[in-house]
């Protein structure tokens, strides 16, 4: 992952403290998450709904 | 009861102790009394337990004892003794998901599995080893020391449930709690050659128990054969009101027809799991070959089927279970990522890099599975696949940790959520378990057990225990 956007999605999630003291360990799981997405396929469809679905009045 | 049975009375399986203790053949103070010492004598070279709660267990075995002899038998698994992961809390207990950071957080009621285990009768020794937060291991840089697999204890005993595979199969007590995101009850169990069942999505209660990945978290018994993990689950599932996950199916009986046999059931064989998609060691698949010839002399039809690939269900349920993770330790990681073992932080932080899209994606792609699995279970009453594609590996060796961790076909079934069961299929020739999976359609455990009781018995896959102590 480029260096200046490894930066920024590490200030979003706050994660500075660790980047200081544990920089592979950051490094490690920014590509962790680059493969396992370039792994992901979208559905071919569209419109495909997401699990679990969302459903009104059950549950809670 | 015979003078053979009383010397090992920790083999002892959960029915027949159940039995005994019922029928006042065996005192659950004598049973308690012989694991006692024996965890005592064992549990340093294995490290299954973070806590033991012996005076506990001992006081509860007492009750037991008198409660029986009252004639006022509380339950299916009364004075039974058993071990829980340690993300599960148990009153007045810590539960420290294996943490420096969680290492003071004392449990202040029981969670739902735990109190219906004691409502059965079951007695709690105390809480296990296991990957920190469920993800994270084997690790040495915790305050615990992970445990240690007992056929061979410079092995590594699978997790992250790990010392329940490791006290189970070891003979420290006969039955434990494992929770499975990934596949953590299926791996100790093919590991350390026990039975481990992961049951449907909200079968059983999450309620108490330390969350990894809300929509992928499974909670199941751990036991060394089919029958008793049918008893344990009989006495954990049902309905919690209280779990926004929790299913509203009846729990069933699950060993209503287990020695039924498989005649004329039609199992799947899913062997491009095994042969294509992750390449098995030899002896893996020579043995999921004998389990499918042993099914077809049983009498069970046997087909190959095709299901999506492991890579793609295990990417799916990376980004589901990384993300969903990242939620639960976003504010700890970003305070006190020091007060993590290395590969605990690094696993959970991955969650902080993906994207939105990713996530939502990931949960479509596995509305589809769902489909897929589901198609094929409209022809078949079970499927045979792997479980690991290799036995376990020596756990001081970290490149082949993180070569055979993700080799395995385990995770498809938490991305679907239907019932998984792990077990031995033989060993290897250097004495290490090797496993199989039986998985049915949701909420047909029994099916799953019935099949998996057929192979344990055929091929006396519940006389093997590991050589220690």
């Amino acid at each position: 992952m480029d260096k200046t956007l490894l930066e920024a999605l590490v200030r979003r999630a706050g994660l500075q403290k660790a980047l200081a003291e544990f920089p592979d360990d950051v490094a490690a799981a920014a590509a962790q998450a680059e493969t396992i997405s370039e792994k992901l396929n979208a559905p071919a469809d569209p419109r495909a709904e997401p699990w679990p679905p969302m459903k009104a009045g059950e549950g809670l | 009861m015979n003078a053979e049975v009383a010397a090992d009375l920790h083999w002892l399986s959960v029915t027949d102790a159940a039995h005994a203790i019922a029928h006042r053949q065996l005192s659950p103070i004598e049973l308690m009394q012989a694991l006692l010492q024996r965890i005592d004598r064992l549990d340093p070279k294995l490290n299954a337990f973070i806590q033991l709660h012996a005076d506990a267990a001992l006081a509860a075995a007492q009750a037991a004892e008198t409660e029986i002899m009252a004639g006022r038998p509380r339950g299916p698994l009364h004075g039974v003794p058993v071990g829980i992961k340690d993300i599960i809390d148990v009153a007045g207990l810590p539960t420290t998901c294996h943490s420096k950071v969680l290492e003071n957080n004392i449990a202040t009621s029981d969670a739902v599995v735990v109190t219906r285990l004691r409502a059965a009768g079951a007695i709690v020794l105390g809480k296990l080893s296991t990957h920190e937060f469920a993800i994270g291991g084997p690790s040495f840089d915790l305050p615990w020391p992970p445990a240690r697999n007992p056929w061979n204890r410079d092995h590594h005993p699978g997790g992250s449930s790990s010392g329940s595979g490791s006290g189970v199969a070891a003979g420290l007590f006969p039955m434990a709690l494992g929770s499975d995101t990934g596949g953590s009850v299926r791996n100790p169990a093919s590991c350390c050659g026990i039975v481990g069942m992961k049951p449907s999505y909200g079968l059983v209660s999450r309620r108490g128990v330390f969350p990894l990945s809300f929509t992928l978290d499974h909670v199941g018994p751990m036991t060394r054969t089919v029958a008793d993990n049918a008893l344990m689950l009989e006495a954990i599932a049902g309905h919690d009101p209280l779990d926004p996950g929790s299913a509203a199916a009846r729990a069933g009986r699950y060993t209503s027809k287990i020695d039924r046999g498989v005649r004329d059931l039609r199992v799947g064989f899913v062997r491009h799991f095994h042969e294509i998609d992750t390449p098995a060691d030899p002896e893996v698949s020579a043995g999921l070959q004998r389990v499918a010839r042993s099914l077809q002399m049983l009498g069970a039809e046997v087909h190959d089927i095709t299901l999506p690939s492991l890579g793609e269900f295990g990417a799916v349920n990376r980004a589901i279970l990384q993300s969903e993770a990242w939620s639960v330790h976003a504010r700890w990681l970003s305070r006190q990522p020091e007060n993590y073992g290395k590969l605990a932080r690094r696993r959970l932080m991955a969650g902080a890099f993906y994207g939105a899209g990713d996530y939502v994606n990931a949960q479509r792609r596995r509305k589809e599975m769902i489909a897929a699995v589901e198609a094929v279970l409209r022809d078949y009453d079970v499927l045979l696949c792997a479980s690991s594609m290799d036995p376990a590996c020596r756990i001081d060796d970290p490149i082949e940790v993180e070569r055979t961790y993700p080799r395995q076909a385990r995770t498809p079934f938490n991305v679907t959520g239907h019932p998984a069961l792990a077990m031995m299929a033989g060993l290897s020739k250097s004495g290490l378990p090797l496993s199989v999976q039986f998985v049915g359609r949701y909420f047909d455990e029994a099916t799953v057990y019935q099949v998996a009781r057929a192979w344990e018995q055929s091929a006396g896959m519940d006389k093997k225990h590991p050589p220690i102590g």
